[in-house]
C-alpha cells in the first residue's frame, strides 16, 4: 500500500477509522439538509409578510438545486473501484471508460447547478437592483448550491476512506 | 454498561421535559407547526435502523452492503439537521416567534438525545 502512494503528505491516521467515516456520512447528510432548507427558507420567506417586494420565488429558483442534487446522486452512485483503469479485471470491457463518462455528466450537472444559482442571482436580483432583504433570496440560492457541492465532496471523501479501512481489516 | 432503574427514570424525565418544551412552544403562541419537530426526531433513527437490518457491514466480498448503510446514515443526518432547521425557518418567516423557535429546538434536542441514549443503553445486550 505504501509503495503506491502518489502524494507527499500521508493521510492522517484518524481518517482511516470507521468512526471518522460514519461521521463524514452523517455530516454529508446534514450539509445536504442545510442546503435544502436554505432554499426552502427563501421560498417560505418570499411568500410571508416579511417580504415587502414584488419579487417572489418561482420554479426557476429551484431548478439549480434540482440539477445540483441530480449531479450529487450520479457522482455518489458510481462504484469508485471501477474508476481506476489499471485495475486488472475491469479495464477490458471498457467499464472504467463508461464510469468516467457518467462521472463527467455528474460533475457537469453539479457545476451547472452552481452556475445556474449565480445566473438566477444576477439576472433576477442584481440587474433589477433589488435592495438587501430581497437579494437574500438570490444569495441563499448560491449558498444552497455551494452546500450541495460541499456535501458531495464530504460524501466522496468518506466513501473513499472505506476501501482503506476494509483493507486494513481484511489483513 | 448496565442500565439500571435510575437510568430509565432519568431518561423518561428528560423525555417528558423535552415534550413539555415543544408543546409549550406550540400552545403559548397558538401556532402548532413546531410539533413537526417531534415527528422529525422520532423518524430520525428509523432509516439508520432499517438500513442496518438490510445490510451486513462486515461483508467484504459484496461491497454494496456498505452503500445501503451509508444511505441510511445520510438520511438520518438529513433528518437530524431538519429538526433544527425547521423552527429557524418558521421563525425567520414570522410564522412562529423566536422564543418559540428556541424552545422547540431545545425540546427536540432533549427528545432526540433520549432516543439515542436509550438505544445505546439497551442495544448492547442483544448484540451477541
Amino acid at each position: 500500500m505504501a509503495e503506491e502512494r502518489l502524494w507527499k503528505f500521508r493521510k492522517p491516521e484518524w481518517m482511516n477509522s470507521a468512526t471518522a467515516r460514519s461521521a463524514g456520512v452523517y455530516g454529508a447528510g446534514a450539509l445536504f439538509s442545510l442546503a435544502f432548507f436554505t432554499l426552502l427558507d427563501a421560498a417560505v420567506w418570499s411568500h410571508s409578510s416579511r417580504n415587502g417586494s414584488d419579487i417572489h420565488i418561482a420554479f426557476i429558483d429551484w431548478l439549480p438545486l434540482i440539477f445540483s442534487s441530480l449531479g450529487m446522486l450520479i457522482i455518489n452512485s458510481i462504484e469508485k473501484t471501477r474508476l481506476a483503469a489499471d485495475s486488472f479485471s475491469y479495464s477490458g470491457s471498457g467499464v472504467a471508460w463508461k464510469a468516467r463518462v457518467v462521472l463527467f455528466l455528474g460533475f457537469a450537472s453539479l457545476a451547472g447547478g452552481m452556475a445556474g444559482g449565480v445566473t438566477v442571482l444576477v439576472l433576477k436580483y442584481v440587474v433589477p437592483g433589488a435592495p438587501w432583504p430581497t437579494i437574500y433570496m438570490g444569495i441563499s440560492n448560491v449558498v444552497g448550491n455551494g452546500l450541495v457541492m460541499l456535501s458531495s465532496v464530504v460524501l466522496w471523501i468518506s466513501q473513499n476512506m472505506e476501501d482503506e479501512y476494509s483493507y486494513n481489516l481484511a489483513l | 454498561m448496565t442500565a439500571g432503574l435510575k437510568t430509565i427514570i432519568s431518561l423518561s424525565f428528560v423525555l417528558a421535559i423535552g415534550f413539555l418544551l415543544v408543546i409549550l412552544s406550540c400552545a403559548l403562541f397558538h401556532q402548532y407547526l413546531p410539533l413537526l419537530v417531534v415527528a422529525t426526531y422520532v423518524l430520525a433513527p428509523l432509516p439508520n435502523w432499517i438500513c442496518g437490518r438490510c445490510a451486513n457491514p462486515d461483508d467484504f466480498v459484496e461491497s454494496s452492503g456498505n452503500a445501503v448503510v451509508d444511505f441510511g446514515r445520510f438520511c438520518t443526518g438529513f433528518l437530524v439537521l431538519m429538526g433544527i432547521a425547521l423552527p429557524v425557518l418558521l421563525a425567520h418567516s414570522a410564522i412562529i416567534r423566536w422564543d418559540a423557535c428556541v424552545m422547540s429546538i431545545i425540546g427536540g434536542g432533549l427528545i432526540y438525545g433520549t432516543i439515542i441514549a436509550f438505544s445505546m443503553f439497551f442495544e448492547e445486550e442483544q448484540e451477541f
